[in-house]
């Protein structure tokens, strides 16, 4: 009799356990699905649609015109020149940044006196406020009273309008850049560098690597790896969107010598109100983004892949 | 001759005295194993030999070299992690030849792809192939060569790490509790492995351990270390029967030996709350009574009073925790398992030391020299 009890139980229980556990599932997962439908999934498809249409802000009707946005995109030299623009900042931004954030992250941590200082120092342009500190970099970069130019004039250097040229323009919203990230990658690279375990400097010290260098090659660089794949991806990607410093400093000109692409989208829709062109251009954007960094996940976690 | 020498070394970190003038001669080829409880200071010994931490005073002497203020990587030492520190992102193969390519090629010949180009290079390399090859075969790893530390186990790792310790012949060998990883049948196997890899490789080894038994099972002699200091360096058996120190006697040792608070009585007489040892000493007032286990056996006529507790039933022995009946002073009687019917929990009965097997030691720890009293002597000695 009690057998048969406990039999009953233990079926109850088996049928019961899995409905309850996939609805407790679900229900715990729902404010993440939630979240990601609304804010993410959607506004991406609407953007793919809008991209279909000739879709105008104010205009009360739209029409579906198939891929004519795109075509029209091919085209337009006015969507040509922020490409080339964003290519040359990511190239010039992305390298120089992150081997700045290296080089800064090797030297606080070699040194632990003033390694809260400098850390602090170096992170304060990602949580200062860009607009803000684009106003000071407008006077420090001034042709006339900037004290850039006033140091390269007593040296006896050539004065160049740093963000009124259009040879320029585009450098130094990148040198800008290079600045602010720096200090981001540094942070990031700080935390990579702690990870990695002391006895491997101990080893390699009792292997034989005399030289700071020789250490590099052989610890840190390798153990690094994975940090780095982060450091790389999250580097391009917030190059390749850099809008505020041009907002701010050069609205894309003198000529669109300094215009990326998410400042053109912005003024295409925002500006023109052309809606159903900007999001042409914006899925453009996503697709080239999401490319390069399939492309970058796949051939750097091929390196630092220890299994 | 000596293989590796420390004298004096004193080590603080901030307030704390890690290493108080410690002193240690390895004699070439010999094993030594520092053993102590964590914190005493058996660590930071080692990786002042190795070169990773700079004594405050004192000398290092490695091969009759004085190497004290060498680097690391400027000592003929190679050493054994307790992690292991194998590189992750290196092969089993490669991890070994990293301490033979770092001191035989030069930052040029190291470049990849150009320095293989470079002359000389080749021959060096091959060279190294050949000594990994060899090396490997003693440890058996030679099917695991192309692994990387990741796809290895614990105990596979283990031999790796050995294995580009040893490879490049070093003059001493460090080994940094180089068991404490592993499961416990493992590391009774890889005890024994490291014993005869020693013998064939033939380098002054130390050993740290905080385990006493890896300690006495491997060693050629035994560094017990507390606080600081080394307390006792001798052999094992040694260690076990002719401790320096009371600490020594309680470090080593399981269960770990019984400790009574005696006194001394007229004639220099050692009494246990009233029972006469046997054992005189010189010394005054309170001292202190040690015997192993082992060493205490229940007896018909005399002995300390005392009521068993709890009976631990090994096999092959017994052991019978009982309590003073007085004092109230623990004890542990290890007597023969084939003896297992004879005691019942909550017995009182007559503890007696075999006289000739305990101890004297000093309030403050230090071994007196005990005299056997005329009666005692009179008695049947236990083998």
């Amino acid at each position: 009799m009690a057998d048969a009890a406990i039999h009953r139980v233990a079926a109850t229980a088996a049928v019961r356990a899995p409905i309850g556990e996939a609805a407790a599932a679900w229900l715990l997962t729902a404010p993440a699905i939630v979240a990601f439908v609304l804010m993410l999934l959607v506004p991406t498809i609407a953007v793919c649609l809008l991209a279909l249409t000739d879709f105008e802000l104010g205009v009360p009707t739209f029409q579906f015109v198939g891929l004519d946005n795109f075509a029209e995109l091919m085209r337009d030299r006015n969507f040509a020149i922020p490409v080339r623009n964003t290519a040359f900042f990511v190239a010039l931004v992305a390298p120089l940044s992150i081997l700045m954030g290296l080089v800064l992250a090797l030297l606080i941590e070699a040194n632990p006196r003033g390694r809260t200082f400098f850390r602090a120092a170096f992170f304060l342009p990602v949580v200062s406020l860009m607009v803000a500190m684009a106003t000071a970099w407008q006077y420090l970069l001034h042709p006339t009273i900037g004290p850039v130019n006033a140091i390269l004039r007593d040296l006896g250097l050539a004065t160049p309008n740093w963000l009124g040229s259009s040879e320029w323009a585009l450098i130094s919203i990148g040198l800008i850049s290079i600045w602010e990230n720096a200090g981001f990658n540094m942070v990031l690279i700080m935390a990579g560098l702690t990870a990695i375990p002391r006895e491997l400097y101990a080893a390699a010290e009792i292997d034989g690597a005399r030289s700071a260098w020789a250490r590099l090659r052989l610890v840190t660089w390798p153990l690094l790896g994975p940090t780095m794949l982060f450091v790389v991806l999250i580097t391009t990607i917030r190059a390749i969107r850099t809008f505020d410093t041009v907002a701010a400093l050069t609205q894309g000109g003198p000529n669109k010598a300094s215009e990326l692409i998410v400042y053109t989208i912005y003024r295409e829709g925002f500006t023109y109100l052309r809606m159903g062109y900007a999001s042409a251009m914006t899925v453009v954007f996503l697709a080239v983004v999401l490319g390069l960094m399939a492309l970058q996940t796949r051939l750097i976690e091929r390196r630092t892949h220890y299994g | 001759m000596t293989g590796i020498s420390v004298e004096n070394i004193a080590k603080r970190f901030g307030d704390v005295a890690a290493l108080k003038g410690v002193a240690l001669d390895v004699a070439p080829g010999e094993f030594v194993s520092l053993v102590g409880p964590s914190g005493c200071g058996k660590t930071t010994l080692m990786r002042i030999i190795a070169g990773l931490e700079m004594p405050d005073a004192g000398t290092v002497r490695i091969a009759e070299r004085d190497v004290t203020g060498l680097r690391a990587a400027d000592r003929d030492v190679a050493m054994v992690f307790q992690s292991y520190a194998l590189y992750p992102h290196l092969t089993a193969r490669q991890n070994m030849a990293v301490p033979l390519v770092m001191r035989r090629l030069n930052g040029w010949q190291r470049i990849p792809f150009l320095g293989a180009r470079l002359p000389g290079t080749r021959n060096i390399v091959a060279n190294i192939a050949d000594e990994i090859l060899r090396t490997a075969q003693m440890l058996s790893i030679e099917a695991l060569l192309d692994r990387r530390p990741g796809q290895l186990s614990g105990g596979q790792r283990q031999r790796v790490a050995l294995g580009r310790a040893i490879v490049r012949r070093p003059k001493a060998f460090l080994l940094d509790e180089p068991l404490s990883n592993l499961d416990a049948s493992l590391r009774v196997q890889t005890r024994k492995e490291i014993v005869e890899l020693h013998r064939r490789v033939g380098a002054s080894t130390v050993y740290v351990t905080h385990d006493q038994t890896e300690a006495m099972t491997m060693s050629d002699r035994v560094a017990v270390m507390m606080a600081g200091e080394i307390l006792q360096i001798d052999p094992p058996e040694r260690i076990y029967g002719d401790p320096a120190d009371l600490r020594v006697a309680a470090f080593v040792g399981s269960p770990s030996i019984n400790v009574f608070d005696a006194s001394v009585e007229t004639g220099g007489r050692v009494a246990v709350d009233g029972y006469a040892t046997g054992l005189a000493t010189r010394a005054s007032g309170r001292v202190v009574f040690a015997v192993r286990p082992e060493d205490l056996a229940p007896d018909q006529r005399v002995g300390m009073p005392a009521r068993v507790e709890h009976i631990e039933f090994l096999g092959e022995s017994l052991l019978l925790h009982a309590r003073h009946a007085r004092t109230g002073t623990a004890m542990i009687a290890r007597l023969d398992g084939r003896e297992r019917g004879a005691f019942a929990v909550g017995h009182d009965l007559l503890l007696r030391p075999d006289t000739a097997r305990a101890f004297l030691f000093e309030s403050g720890g230090k071994r007196l020299r005990a005299e056997r009293m005329a009666q005692s002597a009179a008695e049947p000695v236990h083998g």
